[in-house]
């Protein structure tokens, strides 16, 4: 008997989601296969990179990452550059300095270096938080007023800052709102709902499900990434049928494959190489397991990813 | 495995505020009940407008344009003992949400409406029974065999005949019921869809007592692999029930707000 291959796309679909505005807005989701299954089904959106840069500018960044922004003087001068970087799809400005067990900057200096990004730059944007859920209530309710008519993503609302976070950004200035779990499959598919409940359109929603490096705990992630899409695919779960975001950089740039120096640890080679070859890897295998957009730092990792993105569309 | 699929009841004929806005074509009544099932958390709703000898055709035509057009074009169950109503209300029927179930036939005078599913591209619910209830599951099962025989002899997918094993009333028929959970388990085993009118059981016993044994009932049955059933989903208890038993058979992923999705 000849073989009938059986094409094993779903009813169901991931939501379709468009960030930014104007030429350079880019759009998510709306496949009905598993990631990168182009033979059972085109996926007319393939998954989008994105380049962070934080509140701190270069103060905090390794001397790889420093050398591509050679010149930039401030973080808007580094916000220009990034955009500029070969694969990047959009610019994640994380305000990693509001954290008031940190630097504690004020909501209203952070606020206007959000503006001054905003305003010089055409990709569309992710706005982050500092992760301290009452700082971000505050911080990222800004957030959304700031930039408003820029359809950014504001990421994210948790838990505890749900009502604010999503009231702000989803409600008042027509944001789409990052709903962020970690690695908690029933609090992923929660917080939609609550978020939902509130009165944002589920349209408007993006997960992130939590992340993490490769080799620290990571088969939660993409055990919890696999499920959310078995749950929005094939049982057509509405509450768990958003695109997933996931950063990337921030969790591997924190890891000490990526951090500690040649100096330290000889047997382990270059650092940089290792650096981007955490962040390859991580990225590489969120995609996999069904992200629709990773946030990257290194501008070899953005163009790696990319190309790879390209290459299995 | 999929959700359980709730067929909504209330639009029935026997209620006489429903047969009264049948007969007078006035939608209110009718797309209130459809608004409370839908609310509830009914997939289907069943639409049984009688033996309608006379108008059946327009009247079946008439309530599925009526509950599609005002319900983003609800799935429905179409209940009458007239073909050809049945017919017409799939003629004007929109699929986009699902098939359109007719309800019902058995394996006696009314195994026609397969090939009138068949025919439609349809659901069907199939009876497992031919003049009177089957004496016990060898008959059950016999029925079963052909009606799956004659929808797949028309070309239906298996998938699309849903095997209703008839659910028994506890007063009178007591020591039946093991019977119909066990059918309901060798439906379950053969790949077979299930459904049936599973309040049947509590027919006559007191208001407050019949959705505790409708709750415990479908509990049961969910276990042996029901995949759907025909109920009053405004029966909070039983819906809670089918949520969380749902949730058990990782039919549905849990989240704290389950029982309000």
């Amino acid at each position: 008997m000849p073989f009938n291959a059986k094409s094993g796309k779903f009813s169901a679909s991931i939501n379709t989601v468009e960030i930014g505005c104007g030429d350079k807005k880019i759009t998510i989701g709306g496949e009905n296969v598993l990631p990168f299954y182009t033979f059972d089904a085109p996926v007319e959106n393939a998954p989008k990179v994105g380049v962070e840069i934080t509140d701190f500018g270069l103060e905090n960044e390794p001397e790889c990452i420093k050398k591509y922004y050679e010149g930039c003087e401030t973080v808007v001068d580094m916000a220009k550059k990034a955009a500029s970087f070969e694969g990047v799809d959009f610019l994640s400005f994380r305000m990693e300095g509001g954290d008031p067990n940190g630097a504690n900057k004020s909501t209203d200096e952070l606020i206007a270096m959000l503006k001054e990004i905003a305003a010089a730059v055409d990709i569309p944007l992710v706005v982050c938080g500092c992760k301290h859920v009452e700082k971000d209530a505050e911080l990222l309710a800004k957030a959304a007023e700031a930039v408003e008519g820029k359809n950014a993503v504001i990421l994210a609302a948790r838990e505890e800052n749900y009502k604010n976070v999503g009231a702000a950004a989803g409600l008042a200035y027509k944001q789409l709102v990052g709903a962020e779990s970690s690695v908690d499959i029933n609090l992923a598919k929660q917080l939609n709902v609550l978020l939902t409940q509130l009165g944002v359109d589920g349209k408007s929603i993006l997960m992130n499900v939590g992340s993490a490096s490769a080799g620290y705990g990571f088969e939660y992630v993409v055990s919890t990434m696999d499920r959310v899409k078995a749950a929005a695919l094939s049982q057509g779960d509405t509450t768990l049928q958003m695109p997933i975001i996931t950063p990337v950089a921030s969790e591997t740039w924190g890891v000490k494959e990526a951090v500690a120096s040649e100096a330290d640890m000889p047997e382990w080679g270059n650092q940089e190489e290792r650096g981007i070859d955490m962040e390859v890897e991580t990225a590489a295998a969120v995609l996999a397991a069904g992200s629709n957009a990773v946030i990257l730092k290194h501008p070899e990792s953005i163009k790696t990813i990319s190309k790879m993105i390209k290459e299995l569309m | 495995m999929a959700k359980f699929v709730t067929i909504g009841e209330r639009i029935h004929c026997i209620s006489p505020v429903i047969r009264k806005a049948m007969e007078e074509r006035d939608p209110a009544p009718i797309l209130k009940r459809a608004k409370e099932q839908l609310d509830a958390g009914a997939t289907y709703l069943d639409v049984n407008i009688g033996p309608a000898e006379n108008d059946g055709e327009e009247l079946m035509k008439w309530a599925v344009q009526l509950l599609q057009s005002e319900f983003d074009n609800v799935p429905l169950a179409l209940d009458t003992a007239n073909k050809k109503a049945i017919e017409a209300g799939i003629s004007v029927y929109n699929r986009s949400k699902g098939k359109p179930i007719v309800n019902s036939a058995d394996a006696g005078g009314r195994i026609e409406n397969i090939d009138l599913a068949a025919a439609n591209d349809a659901i069907v619910i199939a009876l497992c029974s031919a003049e009177g209830i089957a004496a016990d599951n060898d008959e059950r099962m016999m029925h079963c065999q052909n009606m799956l025989e004659r929808g797949l002899e028309h070309g239906m997918e298996a998938e699309d005949l849903w095997f209703d094993p008839l659910f028994l009333v506890v007063k009178g028929m007591q020591d039946k019921q093991m019977e119909v959970l066990e059918a309901i388990k060798m439906f379950s085993d053969m790949g077979l869809n299930s459904t049936g009118g599973l309040s049947n059981n509590s027919n006559g016993m007191p208001k407050h007592i019949r959705p505790i044994m409708d709750s415990a009932l479908v509990a049961m049955a969910m276990m042996q692999g029901l995949t759907s059933a025909i109920v009053n989903p405004c029966d909070l208890r039983l819906m809670e029930t089918i949520k969380s038993c749902d949730v058990f058979k990782n039919n549905t992923l849990y989240a704290d707000s389950y029982l309000e999705i």
